[in-house]
């Protein structure tokens, strides 16, 4: 977008507007300055990644009584600029006394605080930081407004809630140039602070927290070998020509970059091998290269072949169960580039830069598409869950029947529910499960919590585990007692992480919930599939279960059943444990 | 019609979301709804943006018609030139 000029945003996004389908996106923008230019940028970023985003912008310098009238919205941005936070303060703090300095943080703190508050259930919240960058000059000793800026950051940083993101705004200006990123004629004229070019860095910057909660951030970075993980091309020039050392100048670059992409797979980033070599020479290169950082275990799955680059991302998916636009591709070749661009256009396609020496500031870039607004510690075991199903894979071969290979796995389901769910979990799991996912629906951990202390409302998580591991908190039911039918229940959301599909778990899991809402007294429960571009694969799961058709659309399914007709599959060989927490 | 005048017709029908038949000689704020100052801040940095030149700051709020516009920017960049 930064080579995309101003108009062009302009008309390609209205283009946009009339294409995307689907609800809205609302977005609502509160600031104390002009930011109005910003509305069709951020809605230009959104729409290009098919979030029909619709940005509205609240009054003028009202931010703490809009905080309170916007908390429906899907998302709010908060430009609270430092310089005037009382009008002209950019220049007439240089007059305040210590004593008016204070009561001025006193009073934006609590400003702070309250905004926060109110939009503590807004699924998404961006506040900037505060910023005296373009005001001062504070290199050597720290001037009123960045003393007054480094308080309210601390304020925000201490009351900020996981949804809450802090932008980084010097960051950002530092990105741009503070030259380039403010238009102070505008300023003057009609307290527009910032200039187009700061407004498509920021909305580059945070799509990735639209991205997350939207559930389309991407999972899994394909890579190519030769001239894009190390220097040289192994079939020609030898396991001792290429370079991943630190002696050589491209060495120095591949070696860089492998180092940042064995953090991503440290923070749960997906990692695979896509390249046109002899499977075996880049098993050894893995396996023995003094150079070498990355490892096999750091890999999730390894596609090293003659095929063609498309036809392997597609394989991977399978492999993985994901969808291929949760992939990343990165090639050196413009042909591998150009050819899975055409065949798999959902695919994010990155080549490896001409001038050397930019690779590494790419590929850190890139991690902004794989941003998770909650970050558990389960991301960075998941190539370790990923291997462990690999395992299980070759495993199941050798079985005569299904049920032989998944009895002889040793399946355990432990159900949880109670005050004690790792509600940070299962908020995750409302954003990032797309297909196996009956409804859809994105939650918070605000809204978690807030179920919780309902007394209408039951969450059920469950985790599974064989004897090859753990996966981990892996599915969950949301019930809801219907307000004004007695012995009646619905199901707002049923979802399971496609990690543990194919081992009948859900059915385990669906029998024990059965009996425990039975219990609960609920005669009759209802449901619903919700239909997405990624979840056929349940759009039959209610009908499986004997549910009643109740009405039917191309979108929707409403059904409902007599929970004392229900057939239960009691599964043998999944042993379920429950937990009330 | 020069390139200029289309050029600036293309950034002012893109700003103001008109068809560029709406822009005529004497098009100003009195003509187009959407030319009010929000707009024509929208305006100012599409066209500096399209002409790579920055309008003196005193320049910016006299720009209110496209006859202005189009002197204002003939003149700077032939003196550029």
């Amino acid at each position: 977008m930064k080579s995309m000029k101003y108009t062009e945003i302009l008309k390609s996004n209205r283009e946009l507007k009339t294409q995307l389908r689907g609800e809205k996106y609302q977005i609502v923008l509160l600031s104390n300055i002009v930011v109005n230019q910003l509305k069709e940028v951020l809605e230009f970023a959104l729409r290009q990644m098919g979030i029909n985003a619709d940005v509205s912008i609240g009054e003028y310098d009202n931010i703490v009584q809009d905080s309170s009238r916007y908390v429906q919205a899907d998302a709010v941005v908060v430009f609270w600029e430092a310089g005037n936070l009382v009008e002209g303060l950019h220049s007439t703090i240089t007059l305040y006394n210590s004593h008016s300095i204070v009561a001025l943080a006193d009073r934006f703190e609590s400003e702070i605080e309250i905004v926060l508050k109110n939009l503590r259930h807004v699924p998404l919240v961006l506040v900037n930081s505060f910023s005296s960058l373009l005001f001062g000059t504070d290199e050597l000793r720290s001037g009123a407004l960045k003393l007054l800026c480094k308080r309210l950051n601390e304020a925000l940083e201490n009351r900020a809630t996981p949804n809450q993101l802090i932008v980084d705004l010097t960051a950002i200006l530092a990105r741009v140039g503070l030259g380039a990123a403010a238009d102070f004629r505008q300023f003057l004229t009609s307290k527009a602070l910032y200039s187009v070019d700061f407004f498509k860095m920021y909305a580059e910057v945070v799509k990735g927290s639209f991205c997350s909660v939207t559930g389309r951030a991407r999972k899994v970075l394909v890579l190519d070998c030769d001239n894009t993980l190390w220097a040289g091309i192994l079939g020609e020039d030898g396991e001792e020509g290429i370079q991943m050392d630190t002696t050589s100048y491209k060495g120095r670059v591949f070696r860089e970059v492998q180092q940042i992409l064995k953090g991503f797979r440290r923070k749960g980033i997906l990692l695979a091998l896509c390249s046109k070599n002899n499977s075996e020479d880049v098993e050894r290169i893995l396996a023995t290269h003094p150079d070498i950082v990355l490892a096999e275990e750091d890999l999730v799955a390894k596609k090293v072949n003659w095929n063609n680059k498309a036809a392997n991302i597609r394989e991977l998916a399978d492999e993985l169960n994901l969808g291929t636009d949760s992939f990343v591709f990165v090639d050196d070749s413009s042909f591998e580039i150009g050819l899975v661009e055409k065949e798999l256009p959902q695919v994010k396609c990155i080549q490896v830069p001409e001038i050397l020496s930019e690779y590494p500031a790419k590929m850190r870039e890139v991690e902004r598409d794989f941003f998770l607004l909650s970050q558990t510690a389960e991301d960075g075991l998941k190539t370790e869950q990923y291997h462990q199903e690999h395992l299980r894979k070759s495993h199941g071969v050798k079985f005569d029947t299904i049920n032989d290979y998944l009895t002889s796995l040793g399946l355990n389901v432990n159900i949880i529910f109670g005050k004690g769910i790792p509600i940070h979990r299962v908020s995750q799991m409302t954003q990032k499960t797309n297909q196996f996912n009956l409804t859809t629906r994105r939650y918070t951990e605000g809204d978690i919590q807030r179920m919780l202390k309902t007394p209408d409302c039951w969450i059920y998580v469950f985790s599974v585990e064989d004897r090859y591991g753990d996966y981990g908190h892996t599915g969950m039911a949301i019930i809801e007692k219907e307000q004004d039918e007695l012995h009646t229940a619905r199901i707002s959301s049923l979802l399971m992480s496609c990690r543990v599909i194919g081992r009948n778990v859900e059915y385990a899991f669906f029998d024990r919930l059965v009996e425990r809402l039975s219990q609960a007294g609920i005669k009759t429960l209802r449901a619903e599939y919700i239909r997405t571009a990624k979840n056929e694969q349940v759009s039959l799961f209610y009908n499986e279960l004997g549910f009643n058709v109740v009405t039917s659309n191309d979108t929707q399914s409403n059904y409902d059943i007599k929970l004392d007709t229900y057939q239960y599959r009691n599964i043998s060989y999944i042993n379920v444990t429950e937990k009330d927490n | 019609m020069n390139d200029h005048k289309k050029r600036i017709i293309g950034v002012m029908s893109a700003v103001f979301e008109i068809d560029s038949s709406e822009i005529t000689e004497d098009a100003g704020p009195g003509t187009i709804g959407n030319w009010d100052s929000l707009g024509h801040m929208k305006l100012v940095v599409a066209l500096e943006e399209e002409f790579d030149y920055r309008f003196p700051d005193e320049m910016v709020e006299q720009l209110i018609s496209f006859k202005l516009i189009e002197l204002t920017l003939k003149e700077a960049l032939e003196i550029e030139k």
